[in-house]
């Protein structure tokens, strides 16, 4: 059985036939394994409408859930910006707790100029990062141990500072401005043309980003009247489906500012220098070494912005509470991790994403609440919080293998 | 062949296709007792694919296996058949006679009491079948990777398997080790075994086996004895294109380099100096030597991820780039979870960078594009992700990675290991295009096909020294396959 035959390159029209199909099935195995998620979370959204019915179908309540855990998912970010460099930051629940009483307390004890109060809260968690940094990269102290520890010494710090209570304004004493807290308030929404504007651009970006799952057989002007159409129908959908003017119109500031937040670190993972760095050293740390990344300083800057993340989302409680309570934030750790884990499943192959963990957010703090609204007692959410991480990291190790 | 058909191998019109990629194209094979097969072919052909069905890591799409005449879904549960994959399967931390006796029925004395005295004379039995003489309490995290892969076979044959599927596993061997291994396979076939092998170097497929298959785009396209083959024949069979030669194109014999780039200066690393050396513009550095001979280092040295721990490493050039292809493409070189654009892109970043540092996604993609059209990286989309390509696409990758940081140096650690003719002759051309256009190169392998086919001055590191540089077209091939 001598095969004698000789092989002969195909002709160029078949290869790149060849290269299309093997692009458009690409596509399609894209397209399945991040809508998977979607539906789920579609899913348990109906399911719990179905269970509660009004009680939980209901815009403005369910805006107020993603306004008020804000500080979350600014944490879960937080986290993020270090769990892509394959790095785990406990310290951030320390560091949102230190600058809310720092917020709070230099403000209204103090009697501090504001702006000089926001640059020391935030200058805080910043430097709480650059320490993170050097124990880990110069010091070699394992990730969890050095977080640990100054997440501890944050909290302590705190609970030092305040005699171990509640921080807030007194009567007749400096007080918190008023734009800030206003601004806090679920009532100051986002002008609609503010919104108006932004669903233009996201219009417009998904109308051009949706180019990448072109079928390459398609001429050009039938694809653009498929895209349009396609648009307009999702668009059609959200509103008299999902009352999307509605959402819209209940977006208030505070969750404004959180996307805008999103959006800015989403650009800076994806299309900076840092970013891609970081993404490889979370793949690969010593390849990342031998391509010429520069391994230690890029892991600290994580550190870095991690911490920054964190204050911020310690300022944003400050203004949401108008005060300080002893080891606020110390519950939010396992929600911001369960958000950052779910993002390795939600839009995503596997990858740490930061519109994923919004999105996880919203899911941890939907899901806690839903239960809360069908009479379960409030003390539970925690172990839903952690059932939602644990079940997150399994369904991710889970799709990862099956690929 | 002698084939009693007790435990021949038949395969007919297997197929396998990954979602509309068809890798496997109707494949028909007939294996008998006692044959050596060298089953060749380029890169993402589909040999390890056909392997793994073999295995049952994968299932075919259509076809049959039959062995021994009755039909069977895989060979994994035959006690007959034996797998080597790349990844050995070894445990580092524990002793040889330990991993012999992993997986199978334990002996016993009396009741739960093992009967260790029996599991160690079987261990060494079983490595005395492969020629190994090794105390069998030896840990095998201190073997070479040459004496781990002979565990690994002895392990295959202990629990008695007579049909031997190895695939490229002497591929990352340095060539006296793999020659042990050959050695070892080719005993077995002469007593009765079965080997079917995937490997890429010609020389081991003249020197062990009896048979030849080579496998182009999914498909067998030759299937010949290997008696009254030479290297020439094989490469014919081998290449696609007729016209684009093997490394066998003369050199720039007497080629004046041009000016410095970067020079060691009585560089210790570890035990191993003083390393002088001094890389030129237009010019191709080769080093040879073993493992542990240190010959890596004065690479990783010369890149700068090695600080030397006296002497100086001194670039000649202001703002001098320098780029590097590791030696272990999947330890040291892979990003496994990104996609194939971001592994090469990651040593280029900032060049594409643009308004507020950010990156120019269309440059990226067009030069990342450009890049693996050239080296005929497969699959042809950059956004395949990076672990479902074959080792010599991988290995592409990162060759194109160093391309795209455009540096004045390169500096390339086995750059051809595991790689398919075709490739191996497309990387000579490009290291020679490089130096054309001005960079200095320098190559660190174990690969003497390596040193004669693209480098202009040769050494060996031995001893603890770099020995001096020689003109390549000073050396006959027999010195310097000596050499290695
Ligand atoms: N699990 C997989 N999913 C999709 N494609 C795969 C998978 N495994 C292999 N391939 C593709 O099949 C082709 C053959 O690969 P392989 O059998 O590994 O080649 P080689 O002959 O180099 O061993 C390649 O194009 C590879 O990208
Ligand atoms: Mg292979």
């Amino acid at each position: 059985m001598v095969n004698t035959a000789t092989a002969t390159k195909p002709p160029a029209s078949e290869e790149t036939a060849e290269v299309a199909s093997q692009q458009s099935s690409l596509v399609r195995r894209k397209l399945i394994d991040s809508s998977i998620t979607v539906v789920v979370f579609l899913g348990l959204f109906v399911a719990f409408g179905l269970w509660l019915g009004k009680v939980f179908l209901n815009v403005d309540g369910r805006m107020l859930d993603v306004h008020q855990n804000v500080p979350i998912m600014l944490l879960g970010v937080a986290v993020l910006v270090t769990l892509v460099p394959g790095m785990f930051d406990l310290s951030v629940a320390g560091v949102a707790t230190l600058s809310c009483f720092l917020t709070i307390g230099l403000t209204v004890r103090e009697g501090w100029p504001f702006p000089v109060v926001l640059l020391v809260a935030l200058g805080l968690g910043m430097a709480v990062g650059l320490v993170n940094g050097f124990l880990i990269e110069r010091f070699k102290v394992n990730a969890f141990i050095a977080t640990l520890g100054t997440g501890g010494i944050c909290t302590g710090a705190s609970a030092v500072y305040s005699g171990g209570t509640y921080v807030g304004p007194l009567p007749g004493g400096p007080q918190l401005p008023h734009w800030f807290v206003n601004l806090a308030a679920f009532s100051s929404k986002a002008p609609s043309w503010l919104m108006a504007v932004c669903i233009l651009l996201a219009g417009v970006t998904l109308f051009l980003r949706l180019d990448s799952v072109r079928p390459p057989s398609w001429p050009q002007n039938r694809w653009i009247a498929v895209k349009t159409v396609a648009l307009a129908v999702i668009a059609v959908v959200l509103v008299f489906g999902f009352q999307a003017h509605q959402w819209l119109s209940a977006v208030s500031w505070i969750i404004f500012f959180l996307l805008v937040m999103a959006l800015v670190l989403s650009v800076l993972l994806q299309h900076t220098t840092f970013g891609r760095h970081l993404q490889a050293i979370g793949s690969n740390r010593s390849a990342a070494l031998l391509a010429g990344v520069k391994v230690r300083r890029q892991v600290m800057k994580s550190f870095v912005l991690g911490g920054f993340i964190a204050s911020v989302s310690g300022v944003v409680l400050a203004a949401g509470q108008g005060s300080a309570a002893p080891d606020v934030a110390a519950s939010f750790l396992l929600p911001a991790f369960a958000a950052a884990f779910l993002s390795t499943v939600v839009l995503s192959e596997g990858r740490f994403t930061v519109p994923g963990t919004i999105i996880g957010g919203i899911f941890v703090v939907w899901v806690g609440q839903a239960f809360v609204l069908g009479g379960v007692d409030p003390t539970w959410i925690p172990v839903v919080n952690g059932v939602v991480l644990v079940g997150a990291v399994a369904l991710s190790t889970a799709m990862r293998a099956r690929r | 062949m002698n084939d009693d058909g007790s435990h021949s191998l038949e395969i007919s019109q297997m197929r396998k296709s990954f979602g509309p990629n068809q890798v496997l194209k109707g494949i028909d094979l007939t294996v008998g007792k006692g044959e050596f097969v060298g089953l060749m072919g380029p890169n993402g052909a589909g040999k390890s694919t056909l392997i793994k069905i073999l295995a049952g890591v994968y299932e075919a799409s259509s076809g049959t296996i039959r062995l021994g005449g009755s039909a069977v879904r895989s060979l994994a549960d035959s006690p007959d058949v034996g797998f080597i994959h790349q990844d050995l399967g070894l445990v580092d931390w524990l002793s040889i006679v330990e991993n012999l006796s992993l997986g199978t029925p334990p002996k016993r004395l009396f009741g739960p009491i093992l009967n260790k005295r029996a599991e160690r004379e079987e261990a060494r039995r079983a490595l005395n079948r492969v020629g190994l003489k090794l105390p069998v309490d030896m840990l095998v995290g201190d073997l070479t990777p040459g004496e781990k892969t002979l565990v690994a076979v002895a392990r295959v044959f202990d629990r008695g398997a007579k049909i031997l599927v190895i695939d490229e596993t002497t591929s990352t061997l340095p060539p006296a080790e793999a020659n042990r291994v050959i050695r070892s396979l080719s005993a077995a076939a002469e007593s009765g075994a079965t080997v079917i092998m995937v490997t890429h170097k010609l020389s081991e497929i003249l020197d062990a086996s009896n048979r030849v298959l080579v496998l182009i785009d999914g498909e067998l396209v030759h299937d010949t004895p290997t008696r009254g083959l030479d290297r020439a024949s094989l490469v014919r069979m081998l290449m696609q294109h007729e016209a684009a030669g093997p490394g066998a194109d003369s050199l720039a014999a007497g080629r004046s380099a041009g000016e410095g780039i970067i020079e060691l200066r009585d560089v210790w690393l570890g035990k191993l100096g003083p390393v002088n050396l001094r890389l030129n513009a237009e010019e191709v550095v080769g080093l040879s030597g073993l493992p542990g001979s240190g010959l890596h280092d004065i690479a990783f040295a010369v890149n700068g991820n090695l600080a030397p721990d006296s002497g100086e490493v001194i670039p000649l050039r202001p703002g001098l780039k320098r780029a590097l292809v590791p030696p272990h493409r999947e330890s040291q070189g892979g990003f496994s979870t990104l996609t194939v654009r971001e592994n090469m892109s990651v040593s280029a970043l900032p060049r594409w960078r643009r308004i507020g540092r950010l990156i120019d996604p269309r440059r990226e993609r067009s030069e990342c594009a450009d890049i693996a059209g050239e080296l005929s990286v497969k699959p042809r989309s950059i956004d395949t992700p990076f672990d479902v390509l074959s080792g010599g696409n991988k290995q592409k990758v990162i060759f194109g990675r160093a391309l795209l940081r455009q540096p004045d140096v390169f500096v390339l650690c086995e750059p051809t290991r595991g790689v398919d003719v075709q490739t191996r002759s497309e990387i000579y051309r490009l290291i020679r295009e490089l130096t054309a256009k001005g960079a200095a190169v320098l190559v660190a392998s174990s690969d003497a096909e390596d040193l004669f086919s693209v480098c202009d001055r040769v050494a060996l590191v031995e001893d603890g020294r770099l020995q001096p540089l020689r003109h390549v077209s000073e050396l006959t091939a027999s010195e310097l396959e000596l050499m290695v």
